[in-house]
């Protein structure tokens, strides 16, 4: 791990002296035992305090949105700096969603891509695990390798995950709609509306989110728990297509609610609905923006 | 002052016989660790635990109350939550926050109704702490693990035993009441539960805050706040989990006939908490926010009520997403 | 064991909308009379010069709006609001219709100084729609039982357009009173404008009132009092002597809630009504 540490902090000195970017976001020791944190660094000098290893868990795509929007209260001219993220397989897709969506400038990004050997759960490592400790978020992983990067550290990755990944949501998907929905309500019954699943996604960037509208209000604020449900299904709605599996939401959610079966079931389900996986390819049309004329049953007449 | 001792294997005798006249709200394991629950003798009870996920405030200022209904053009204000309770197993940490909360929603220009009812039909029995783990630091901000101010009677786990020792009237007279239950202890277990205490404070980093309220103003202006909120994502765990943050706002939920107006806790690190209607928004940096939070808890309630609104409990340290640390952000205002 | 009803610090008083008039051309300002259902409400509501109340709106929600009548006036309350696009109250607000009923609580915060103010001359500088509770002020210091504790009255008051000022015949009959100087401006008049026109800090520049023994109390947007406050104190006026008014989006109104707080302070129990002097101190207090 050490030499992809290495490498990182030479190509962050490297852009940052040549001015190919303003700043390099990455991963830095955190303050209490197995954690990293962000690191913004935004001169040369810092370059020291990146760090590389089993638990650059955040995603940092994150933050992409809010440095490449227009500042709300600037007048005059604005550009948008030069960033350059350091990227895991699944912050890559990430990456490839917001390119697709329009959320950054793809000219002023620069994407330093690691293929991933897979995260430490740190309840599974402290728990003696060892070589274990992988997160089940990383032995589901389809994408260790980034699909998009400008500058590829050369490490190997861990091989994707076969079709066993899924087990879990074949599992959910063979049961009752009324099993399910037990198993939904329940789950979400533990949310305190904190909204960190929301602030730690990236695919959530929205300025406004559904459920701080107030018109029209779509939903109370409350603890009622038919406004609980109808934020997740709201935005495991809104994820469907988008979810790259990150497990951002999962990991800030201090309520340990499974928010990741219920994405991931509904990006299987566009999956077969649509032949479309997000976040592997810049090219690709997301399914809600395009049209096949040649689809079968599609509907000319309305 | 009454103390009072029994076997722990006894505890479910004294959840029937205390839960004859009131609920009685013990730590026990959930879905999210460790909570608050009501409970009778057939349940397990958690005397080994760092602390609740989720901090005592919401016992008395609950996540979301329904403040009034209307209907018809007539206002009806909510009852006053009715019924007795004991709460068993507060760390002394959370019994303090009470205290901090009480300046705020006691405040005799304005009393809160529902905050006074259940704080005066509930009896505080607090759980002294055994084996305090990173990152609590309560004895830098005026707690310590076994401290005593606040309860009505707190209890040393000592293993095999259990501590019973009133602090207030109240207290006094649970013990008392109790008497079937709790003999008087002997002489060594007073002994074994203070060296305990001092064990525990022993084992507590001391962070430097002398002085924090003085210093803030003079870093007001400082591009700190923005390095140090960089990577917040504005989620607002750190309020949810904070013991003393009270923030909350005031909502209309319109129904078929009438409505009813709830208040619901909120927190001053989200963005829009401080948006007008103009659209104009003071507090549009994550920076400004981040400032506003370390100012209001360790200047202006300060200068306010003489106290630090931060008990050191450290769920906000471990539950921030990107790792944002108070106790980090403590020693860099201190430089 | 029932309790029954509390007396809670956040139901509001019912009120009867007794006649809306709408203020401006661009309609978006309507000022609401509103009376009292039942006697003991209208008889406990005491406000000051300068207090606001929270405006209740059933299946909208609440907002704080200065009070705009004078505390002499009997019988009713006046609040002027102004609608947002995107305001849930202010839309609901100005749908409704003489007759509806709505929600008040309140009066809530501090006022201006009036008592220090008797035995001084007054100069109040008012921009937009902020002119509201010192309309309330100069109605209070003209009453015939008050206008003898102030020595001079000078307004400044300026709008976008003439369409936009408020008050309109008020204005007018204030124009030909003794002992109040009225400068009413606007930024960029119409055809049919023969008065001024100019910024209210450009207009304040010209007049120069006096700061000898006197206050000044200055209401305006945002960026107004950032052009006022210079002009103000060159002319002397000490900033223990400028007095204006905050604004913060509120919840509770009653200092709990922790929304409205600037610095150690709550706007909606502490201010709204603060010196300069008390505003550089709150070093989160610009407007």
């Amino acid at each position: 791990m050490s030499d992809a540490e290495n490498k990182l902090r030479e190509v962050a000195q490297d852009l940052l002296s040549t001015g190919r970017a303003e700043l390099v976001l990455g991963y830095e020791n955190g303050s209490l035992p197995m954690t990293t944190r962000p690191c913004f660094v935004r001169s040369a000098e810092d370059v020291q305090r990146l760090v590389w290893n089993e638990f650059c868990t955040n995603n940092l795509a994150v933050y992409l949105p809010g440095l490449f929007a227009r500042p709300a209260n600037l007048r005059g001219e604005w550009v948008p700096p030069k960033v350059a993220i350091i990227v895991k397989g699944c912050d890559a897709r990430s990456v490839v969603g917001h390119i697709k969506e329009n959320q950054v400038d793809r000219e002023r990004l620069t994407v330093i891509g690691v293929p991933c050997e897979g995260m430490a759960d740190p309840e599974k490592a402290a728990a003696g695990a060892g070589g274990n400790a992988l997160a089940d978020v990383c032995l589901a992983c389809t994408n260790p390798t980034p699909e998009v990067a400008d500058i590829m550290i050369e490490v190997k990755a861990r091989p994707a995950a076969g079709d066993d990944r899924l087990a879990k949501i074949r599992e959910f998907e063979a049961k009752s709609p009324a099993e399910r929905w037990a198993y939904f309500t329940e789950e979400v019954s533990k949310c305190i509306r904190c909204y960190a699943c929301r602030q730690a996604c990236p695919n959530c960037y929205c300025k406004v989110c559904f459920i701080d509208q107030g018109k029209p209000r779509w939903a109370g604020a409350g603890s009622d728990i038919s406004d609980t449900i109808f934020f997740h299904i709201g935005r495991i709605f809104h994820q469907a297509g988008r979810c790259v599996e990150c497990d951002a939401c999962v990991r800030a959610c201090p309520m340990g609610i499974d928010l990741r079966m219920f994405t991931v079931k509904l990006g299987e389900d566009v999956k077969d609905l649509f032949d479309y996986v997000p976040g592997l390819s810049v090219d690709e049309p997301p399914p809600l923006c395009a049209v096949d004329r040649d689809e079968e049953n599609l509907n000319t007449e309305l | 002052m009454a103390r009072g001792s029994m076997k722990k294997a006894d505890f479910p005798k004294l959840v029937a016989a205390a839960s004859e006249n009131a609920a009685f709200v013990a730590p026990v394991d959930g879905p999210s660790g460790a909570e608050f629950a009501v409970i009778g003798p057939q349940d397990d009870v958690l005397f080994d635990f760092g602390n609740t996920k989720l901090p005592v405030k919401r016992h008395f200022f609950p996540q979301s109350e329904v403040l009034y209904q209307y209907a018809n053009d007539e206002v009806r204000s909510a009852p006053l939550p009715e019924g007795k309770t004991i709460l068993f197993g507060v760390r002394p940490c959370d019994v303090r926050s009470l205290l901090q909360l009480d300046k705020v929603f006691l405040d005799e220009a304005y009393v809160d109704p529902y905050y006074r009812e259940r704080r005066e039909n509930t009896l505080v029995i607090s759980l002294a702490c055994k084996d305090p783990a990173e990152p609590c630091f309560c004895t830098s901000v005026g707690c310590g693990p076994a401290a005593r101010e606040g309860s009505d009677a707190i209890v040393f786990d000592l293993g095999d035993d259990l501590l019973f020792e009133a602090v207030s009237e109240k207290g006094e007279e649970f013990i008392r009441s109790q008497a079937e239950t709790l003999s008087e202890p002997e002489a060594e277990l007073v002994e074994k539960a203070e060296k305990a205490a001092a064990e525990a404070e022993a084992k507590l980093p001391k962070i430097e805050v002398e002085g924090i309220a003085e210093k803030l103003p003079g870093i007001f202006d400082s591009p700190v706040w923005q390095s140090i909120a960089d990577r917040c994502l504005s989620c607002g765990i750190c309020t949810f989990v904070c013991p003393t943050c009270h923030c909350f706002g005031i909502h209309d939920e319109k129904a078929d006939e009438g409505g009813q107006r709830i208040r619901v806790q909120d927190g001053c690190m989200f963005l829009g908490f401080t948006v007008e209607a103009s659209g104009h928004n003071p507090r549009i940096l994550s920076g400004q926010r981040m400032r506003q939070r370390i100012m209001h808890k360790f200047r202006y309630t300060v200068e306010n009520f003489s106290e630090i609104f931060c008990v050191g409990c450290g769920r906000c340290i471990s539950s921030c997403p990107v790792n944002i640390d108070v106790r980090e952000t403590i020693a860099e205002v201190m430089r | 064991m029932s309790v029954g009803e509390p007396k809670s610090i956040y139901a509001p008083m019912p009120v009867t909308i007794r006649k809306i008039t709408v203020e401006n051309d661009a309609g978006d300002l309507k000022t609401f009379e509103l009376a009292f259902c039942n006697e003991e409400d209208a008889g406990a509501f005491r406000h000051e010069c300068g207090q606001f109340a929270i405006l209740s709106v059933m299946g909208a929600g609440e907002s704080p709006i200065g009070i705009a009548s004078s505390p002499l006036d009997k019988g009713y309350v006046e609040f002027t609001v102004k609608r947002y696009p995107t305001g849930v109250v202010s839309s609901a607000l100005h749908s409704s219709r003489e007759g509806d009923k709505i929600g008040v609580r309140g009066p809530y915060g501090n006022s201006y100084p009036m008592k220090a103010m008797e035995g001084k001359n007054v100069v109040i500088v008012g921009g937009g729609f902020a002119f509201t509770t010192l309309r309330a002020t100069i109605r209070y210091m003209l009453d015939e039982s008050n206008r003898a504790k102030y020595k001079n009255m000078t307004v400044i008051y300026g709008a976008r357009s003439p369409g936009e000022l408020l008050y309109k015949s008020e204005l007018q009959e204030w124009e030909g009173k003794d002992g109040i100087d009225m400068y009413v401006t606007v930024d960029k008049g119409d055809e049919g404008w023969k008065g001024r026109e100019g910024f209210v800090p450009t207009v304040l520049q010209e007049v120069a009132p006096s700061s000898e023994n006197a206050i000044v109390l200055v209401c305006g947007p945002p960026i107004m009092l950032k052009f006022t406050m210079q002009p103000l104190l060159e002319l002397g006026f000490a900033p223990d002597r400028i007095i204006t008014s905050l604004e913060r989006r509120m919840s509770c109104g009653v200092g709990k809630c922790g929304r409205c707080n600037v610095g150690s302070k709550y706007v909606c129990k502490d201010g709204p009504v603060f010196s300069y002097e008390q505003m550089q101190a709150l070093q989160e207090g610009s407007p």
